[in-house]
């Protein structure tokens, strides 16, 4: 193994063997990548999706049936800190915030639908009724506003009556008669018909002996029987009768805020975090084996987090925690789940399911995106050789060639870097930029192509043609436009209007490298191959169940390699319009099971030039390359090389097994792309690094430290 | 009265030609026929010029009209430069009105931009999500940086909501928001991450996982900038320490 420089900017180049042929491996390590941290998930029962807001203002979500799939995702802004989010009249998103507004997001076209400012300060918490059909907001300036969701929009109704301070926490009756509200120090209890508080419960402040400045309400659960479960910055978790305002049982949990909770739609059990990054699941459970009395007890503590759980929700059957560390954590509950497979195992998704990350093979230029600026690295190089295995000594260094820091508050979207390096576009919420680069021995130019037409508003996807004459950008109108690019101007060639009646936005683009096809995907569609000679819809790959997370068309045969979510490749035959021989035989056969039940989808696909069988690709923890000459791998078959091949005997064997080769050695493995038949580029994010960027967390006291 | 006559007083006459005749109000005009049709009697009675010659002699005798008419002269000129200054008053403050209504004019947006913003109402301009919001007050200022040192607010909105990549708001509304924004964000920040939270840092954590892991690996962040100003200032107090504890025991002896 060699040995990483952490806090340098460490690339190596790798001589390794492995699979079908050599190549030498740009291991690089300087995508300085950190996701925001989450702030607030929102299950969605009716959908089984789940919404999960980030620090920054993006909003994302997941698609649970479709193997935890980011399907959506909604870009952040500045200005925009989420602190609720909520789903609402079945299947509308809602979002406050502390700028004071309220917003809804329109799922189809991937933009946000409207902004309500609330006229209460910034706004801490926000609940819909059991209902769906009103929402409450509470605000910094101590009211709690009730609003009616419209078909079209939402409408203020009234205010309740004011409270002295912010209002942190808000949770229904799910009656939908009272609300209860948390803030500091105590908690009101509302009637909804009057608006008037019936019931205020004042929090102690003792911790352990010690007397703390304030209590913090962090969350609030109210139980049909009447019952608020409260947690606070105390470290407890409490149980109050509303209708006596009395406090009927109080659990000391946690050093620290204890910062969410959630209750499971049957009310037998709920879900708390803390600020350690524990989350304890509590369960209504006999007092004693034959009588009908029942209590609360705390079940199961899960340590999955290092920082701080910002929020929890409760599925029917797992529990979801998500914070400070930005990981989105997964854990289903064993006793909910009947069949004990793949499914019930735990998911922790930290990168997300987009490519943040894209290359010019000409120029072995990196075009790394991250929320408010693009860097531009071009690749170093060397001129030793080693075995198989070396670590191969840099002769010229990794070059930062150029950092572009977006305008205005808004986050990118995507960028793209065209083949041949001399031009990159990237587009915000309300802003395509299109740029054209110049290279001129040691330094380059950047000149900004100006006046981009009206129709250009925002992207959801941006691809350039494999000769770089021709942009393709996927607008979230669902339409795709073409664009002829001229030296330092362009031309608008065409727009490919979306099917009748349909608004999808298009996520995911594919060009042949002859520039004859573009296949488009959108979110749940299926994928549409256009021909680019005659401008119009050649043919629509058969509608699949899943959605697609990676799209490549093959060069000279121009076969559509397609890869969803459930880790099913399929390969279609645009010429013919069907599927190839190999992809119905692997369908007949069917994947291995190893294979079905990797917990990342596929974020790229690639071929090599002079390999046609060859297919590459690779999620956040394996490459891979299939082979498509060699037999497919069943069940019994090893699927995965447990060890480094030792020696040539072990290297021909592996070769000629079976048609899975598969790498694990880079991992988090957020890009990898082939630069010429014989190098490789990959591009690692090792967790470490990140959580060396995050804020502080809890102090805890280990055993033998 | 005998009033001893000034060598040369022939003052009058340069007074007389700085008045504008056109700048005379009627009122004035009128005094001063009046003053002159005063003194005619004294011109009449001028026959005095007679002793230039004799130097030595005692000063002479006027008569009372020739130092009426003097007098006249005196009061005639003082009311002039009166006037005079009034006039000059008028004629600044009436360019610094003329100079206030030209740089009002100047403040104002021009006419097309102010129609097109009563037309496009704001709820339209709001409801376009994807507006980038520009500070009008910030761009200003830019414009005025670019074009003229003087801190004139001037507005140059070319086709407002013609392209929608931003949004107006109003200044007030907006940093009033802001600065709630901001303390909210402070108030969260100070409940996480304040005195009262027990954290620790990064470093520490991360070497606590290193502490247990069989084989040991380097620090994840291997300098820490204050750790340098730290030592020195344990140093320092040591030293105070120090130095203190050997006096008092110098003193005990």
């Amino acid at each position: 193994m060699p040995i990483f420089n952490l806090s340098s900017f460490s690339k190596r180049l790798k001589d390794k063997e492995w699979g079908m042929g050599e190549f030498k491996v740009h291991r690089v390590r300087f995508f300085n990548y950190v996701p925001s941290g989450i702030r607030c998930v929102a299950y969605n029962n009716q959908s089984n999706r789940l919404a999960v807001s980030r620090t920054d203002g993006t909003v994302e979500i997941y698609n649970l049936s479709a193997n935890y799939f980011q399907e959506k995702f909604f870009p952040g802004h500045e200005s925009r800190a989420t602190e609720a989010l909520c789903w609402a009249e079945g299947q509308r998103l809602f979002s406050a915030g502390l700028n004071g507004e309220i917003l809804e997001y329109d799922l189809q076209a991937l933009n946000i639908k409207y902004a309500l400012d609330a006229f209460g300060g910034p706004i801490w918490s926000m609940a819909a009724s059991p209902s769906g059909s009103q929402l409450v907001v509470g605000c910094e300036d101590g009211s709690v506003k009730l609003f009616e969701v419209t078909p079209e929009k939402i409408q203020f109704a009234r205010n309740f009556d004011r409270q002295k301070s912010r209002i942190l926490s808000l949770s229904w009756h799910p009656a939908g008669t009272h609300i209860a509200a948390g803030s500091i120090d105590y908690i009101s209890v509302f009637d909804v018909k009057s608006g008037s508080i019936i019931r205020k419960m004042v929090l102690d402040r003792q911790h352990l002996g010690v007397t703390k400045s304030r209590c913090i309400v962090w969350g609030v659960a109210f139980l049909s029987d009447g019952t608020v479960i409260s947690v606070d910055s105390v470290g407890k978790v409490q149980l109050w009768d509303s209708a006596t305002g009395t406090l009927v049982k109080s659990h000391l949990i946690a050093n620290a805020d204890v910062q969410s909770i959630a209750v499971a739609d049957q009310e037998d059990s709920f879900v708390v975090g803390t600020a350690e990054g524990t989350v304890f699941h509590f369960q209504l459970v006999s007092v004693t084996s034959s009588s009908s009395e029942k209590q609360w007890v705390r079940t199961k503590p899960f340590q999955h987090h290092t920082h701080d759980v910002r929020t929890v929700a409760h599925s029917p059957t797992a529990l979801i925690s998500g914070g400070t560390d930005t990981h989105l954590v997964i854990r289903p509950l064993m006793e909910k789940v009947e069949v004990k497979n793949y499914d019930a195992a735990l998911r922790k998704i930290t990168f997300p399911h987009r490519r943040l990350i894209s290359c010019s093979k000409r120029r072995q230029l990196l075009l790394f995106q991250f929320a408010h600026h693009l860097e531009l690295w071009r690749l170093g190089s060397t001129l030793a050789t080693g075995k198989n295995g070396d670590t191969l000594p840099l002769s010229k260094n990794a070059d930062h060639l150029l950092h572009l820091k977006t305008k205005g508050p808004e986050n990118i979207i995507c960028s793209c870097v065209s083949q041949c390096g001399s031009w990159i576009a990237y587009s915000t919420a309300s802003r395509f930029f299109l740029y054209r680069l110049k290279y001129e021995h040691d330094n380059i130019s950047l000149q900004r192509v100006s006046k981009m037409p009206a129709f250009l508003q925002s992207a959801v996807h941006i691809l350039f043609s494999e000769d770089s004459r021709k942009l393709f950008v996927a607008s979230n109108q669902g339409s795709l436009h073409i664009l002829h690019l001229l030296e330092g101007s362009f031309k608008h060639l065409h727009t490919f209007q979306p099917q009748s009646g349909t608004v999808e936005a298009m996520c995911l683009l594919a060009v042949s490298p002859d520039g004859n096809w573009l296949a488009a995907s959108g979110t749940s569609a299926g994928v549409h191959v256009y021909d680019l000679n005659h401008l119009k819809l050649h043919c629509t790959v058969p509608a699949y169940n899943f959605p697609v997370t990676a799209l490549a068309i093959a060069p000279n045969t121009n076969n559509l390699v397609i890869a969803h979510s459930d880790q099913q490749v399929f390969e279609f035959s645009i010429p013919d319009k069907q599927y190839t021989d190999w992809s119905r035989a692997v369908q007949k056969q069917g994947f291995h099971q190893l294979w079905l039940q990797r917990d990342t989808p596929i974020t790229h696909i690639s071929f090599h030039p002079k390999r046609p069988m060859h297919i590459l690709l690779h999620d956040a923890y394996m490459f891979c390359i299939i082979d498509k000459a060699l037999p497919l791998p069943n069940d019994k078959t090893v699927l995965y090389n447990p060890l480094p091949p030792k020696n040539e005997s072990d290297v021909f064997l592996r070769r000629t097994a079976h048609a899975f080769k598969i790498s694990k050695i880079y991992k988090p493995l957020l890009f990898m792309d082939l630069l010429d038949e014989r190098t490789l580029v990959a591009v690692e994010r090792p967790l470490d690094d990140i959580i060396a960027q995050l804020p502080p967390p809890i102090k805890k006291k280990k055993f033998g430290t | 009265m005998v009033q001893l006559r000034p060598r040369s007083s022939r003052v009058p006459a340069p007074a007389e030609a700085m008045v504008d005749e056109d700048q005379l109000g009627p009122e004035e005009e009128e005094e001063a026929e009046h003053g002159l049709l005063l003194g005619q009697p004294s011109s009449g009675a001028a026959a005095e010029p007679l002793d230039e010659d004799d130097d030595d002699d005692a000063p002479e005798e006027l008569t009372f009209a020739c130092a009426q008419a003097e007098a006249r002269e005196e009061e005639l000129r003082v009311r002039e430069s009166v006037r005079r200054d009034k006039t000059l008053l008028k004629e600044k403050r009436k360019r610094r009105e003329e100079l206030f209504i030209e740089q009002k004019k100047r403040k104002l947006l021009p006419d097309a931009v102010l129609e097109q913003l009563t037309t496009a109402s704001e709820a339209d301009i709001k409801k376009s999500q994807e507006n980038v919001k520009v500070h009008l007050k910030k761009e200003s200022e830019h414009i005025a940086k670019g074009r003229n040192s003087k801190k004139v607010k001037i507005q140059e909105v070319h086709s407002a909501s013609q392209n929608k990549s931003y949004l107006a708001v109003r200044l007030k509304d907006q940093e009033l928001r802001d600065s709630r924004q901001e303390a909210a964000k402070h108030f969260i920040h100070n409940c996480l991450y304040g005195s009262e939270s027990k954290r620790t840092t990064v470093n520490k954590f991360l070497s606590l996982n290193n502490k247990r892991l069989p084989v040991k690996k380097a620090a994840a962040q291997f300098l820490n900038s204050t750790w340098g100003a730290q030592k020195q200032q344990n140093a320092r107090r040591f030293k105070k320490r120090w130095m203190a504890r050997k006096m008092k025991k110098k003193t005990y002896k």
